[in-house]
């Protein structure tokens, strides 16, 4: 009869942990509904590190966050968005063609590109914080992780997909493979989600999506 | 105490024909005519242009003659000289000193005095060293004087050109309803600090406060640690005076000093005015442990730029990135130095659009997003590009292998679409015509290529889209 909200009202009490809202993460939508699905909580994992594995630089990892980051640099109360050594020059008329608020993003260049990840991502000021790193090692990667959660950044770590079979302290660990107009994620760990495979097609005028 | 009205200067006032008050009374001062004038302030006009600093330097120099100097940018000062007239002479041996202050910072200059501030601008700018020490003779004085003096908006002046009214007195004699509909509020409101009818405030000139410290060590140091710990007793001293006036940096310089090289200066730029010792202490450390010193240290001096007024952060209930947490001031500025101490100056910067079809001249760099706290207003939404363009730009474009007319790269490339033709900037020397195309390489990786339309019609990589 109405078991199912007396249940709900149940699970509600704090005593009570399940596996799947194990996080109760605070999230992002994604702007991707089929992700936002299979992501835990729902989308984007507001503090913590996530990892984004790719085979190739340009595999679609941005097309993939903007949507995110969009939204986070237009809210009224926008920290800032840090792109700690990109690799190329993050090209401003398309970020901002993306819907992307530019007086909301830095970009940090230079030496000590994982120092300076975790100075940003511990330092309080950034919604999100984007880095591209060769080969960290795992002790770096737990800095980096506890480094985001004190300042409550979404961190975005870019690296090989050889690293995949690393063990990693991240919150959530994503590989992606372009596909002709889209993107195929793997989820490799979240806090509470199974893993599988989702192929995302980039909706007919994002900016990802291929005019032919 | 209350005031109350006398009966007998009412019916004095009362009993004025009305023909006496209608032109000149108009506009003129409500004070008694004889009363004696309670400020005398000396107006110093500078005709030859002058930088900012050269007017301050003045201003510190004419402190000798009163405590209250006011600025008037950009060519005037003045000077209230009531109470130090008998020091000097008289308003005569006055009007020689500050002239001949002006003379020795090699500026000409004319000094004219007046009971109003305003008035006393406008008797020099309108090249008259008069001295009007009474109220009586104020608007006497005045009315001769061209209306350019008070330096009124060119729109105004022309039309009270045409409307015949050339000089002050003209318009003093003009109705003042009339004035403040046909010419504004703001221009009556000169006319009535010219007078003396309304009071002028103005604000008072004053030192700009800096900090300089120097400590004698007993001896010469070379460790960066026994350095910094030297320095620890000015930091903190720093960070007393800082607190006292409520005050923050901007500039710091340290220097250290040698036995026989000139000294070591290490100066430190911060983004946002500093109080905290500890924090200056520490990034003075960074900037420290970066430095090389060609001999041991023998004294070391802190020095700063002008203080700037520090408005500490309001404190939310909520924490930064929670739900109604924002940006705080305090965390974004820190993030900066602490970049910057280690990275270099040009660490961190922003984005910023330009007005340009050159891709490469579409964008350029800035200084690092506002730290402003608190809520902004979100941007509104770019008019959406037409065209396409990568997320990601090459510093400069990279040549391409081309086999059978087709670029390739790790493999030949798969062009897509329709190509977007850019032909500009023949007007600055960095004249372009390409055509931009999209394609695909064999990792699915896209990439933003072009073909030049001169000969030898090479290919190049410019972008890569994400």
């Amino acid at each position: 009869m109405d078991g199912a909200p007396k249940l709900a009202r149940l699970l509600e009490h704090p005593a009570i942990w399940r596996g799947r809202s194990a996080a109760r993460l605070e999230v992002l939508p994604s702007g991707f509904a089929a992700l936002d699905e299979r992501l835990p909580g729902g989308g984007w994992p507001r503090s913590g590190l996530i990892e984004i594995l790719i085979a190739r630089f340009g595999s679609g990892e941005l097309y993939l966050l903007l949507p995110a980051l969009a939204a986070l640099t237009r809210a009224t109360e926008a920290r800032w968005c840090v792109w700690v050594a990109p690799p190329l020059m993050p090209f401003a008329p398309a970020l901002a063609t993306a819907g992307l608020a530019l007086d909301r993003i830095a970009v940090v260049g230079g030496a000590r590109p994982l120092w300076a990840f975790e100075q940003v991502l511990g330092s309080g000021a950034c919604d999100a914080a984007l880095a591209w790193a060769r080969q960290p090692k795992p002790r770096e990667l737990r800095r980096l992780q506890l480094a985001a959660e004190r300042g409550r950044t979404m961190g975005v770590l870019f690296r090989p997909r050889s690293a995949a079979r690393e063990t990693s302290p991240a919150v959530l660990r994503l590989a992606l493979t372009p596909l002709a107009s889209g993107v195929r994620v793997t989820l490799l760990k979240g806090r509470g989600s199974d893993r599988g495979t989702i192929e995302l097609v980039w909706p007919p005028g994002a900016p990802g999506r291929l005019q032919v | 105490m209350a005031l109350l009205p006398i009966p007998g200067a009412r019916a004095a006032d009362e009993a004025m024909p009305a023909a006496h008050v209608v032109p000149l009374r108009a506009l003129a001062s409500p004070q008694l005519p004889n009363a004696p004038a309670r400020e005398l302030w000396a107006g110093v006009h500078l005709p030859t242009s002058v930088p900012a600093t050269t007017l301050q330097r003045l201003a510190l120099r004419a402190e000798a003659y009163t405590p209250r100097v006011s600025l008037e940018p950009p060519d005037g000062l003045l000077l209230e000289v009531k109470g130090s007239l008998h020091l000097f002479a008289g308003a005569a041996g006055l009007r020689l000193a500050v002239t001949d202050e002006c003379r020795r910072l090699g500026m000409p200059s004319i000094v004219a005095l007046a009971p109003t501030p305003r008035a006393a601008l406008a008797l020099a700018r309108a090249g008259r060293s008069h001295a009007v020490l009474e109220m009586s003779a104020l608007t006497g004085a005045l009315a001769p004087l061209p209306l350019a003096a008070l330096r009124w908006p060119e729109d105004i002046l022309g039309r009270l050109a045409r409307s015949g009214v050339r000089t002050i007195g003209a318009a003093l004699r003009l109705p003042r309803s009339g004035f403040a509909r046909r010419f504004g509020a703001a221009q009556l409101a000169t006319l009535d600090a010219l007078t003396g009818r309304i009071p002028e405030l103005r604000d008072a000139f004053r030192v700009p406060l800096r900090f300089r410290r120097r400590r004698e060590l007993t001896c010469e140091l070379e460790n960066h640690t026994a350095i910094l710990a030297a320095l620890a007793p000015l930091c903190a001293e720093l960070g007393t005076f800082l607190r006292a006036r409520q005050c923050g940096v901007l500039e710091l310089e340290c220097r250290l000093g040698h036995r026989h090289s000139p000294p070591t200066r290490c100066l430190m730029r911060l983004a946002a005015p500093a109080t905290d010792a500890h924090r200056l202490a520490e990034l003075l450390g960074e900037r420290l442990a970066a430095l090389t010193l060609p001999e041991p240290v023998r004294d070391c001096e802190l020095r700063s730029e002008a203080l700037v007024l520090h408005r500490p952060d309001c404190l939310h209930l909520w924490q930064p990135g929670e739900h109604g947490g924002g940006l705080l001031s305090s965390e974004a500025s820190g993030l900066i130095e602490r970049l910057r101490a280690r990275l270099g100056d040009e660490a961190i910067y922003g984005l910023m659009l330009r007005e340009g079809h050159r891709p490469e001249a579409a964008w350029g760099k800035t200084a690092p997003p506002s730290i402003s706290a608190g809520s902004r207003t979100p941007p509104g939404h770019e008019p959406l590009r037409s065209h396409r363009r990568p997320l990601w730009l090459l510093p400069s474009p990279q040549p391409l292998p081309v086999e059978d007319g087709l670029p390739r790269r790790r493999g030949p490339l798969l062009l897509i679409g329709e190509p977007e033709r850019i032909e500009t900037g023949w007007w600055d020397g960095g004249e372009i015509a390409r055509d931009y195309y999209t394609a695909t390489d064999r990792g699915g990786v896209r990439l933003w290529v072009f073909r030049e339309r001169e000969a030898p019609h090479g290919w190049f990589l410019h972008g890569v889209f994400g």
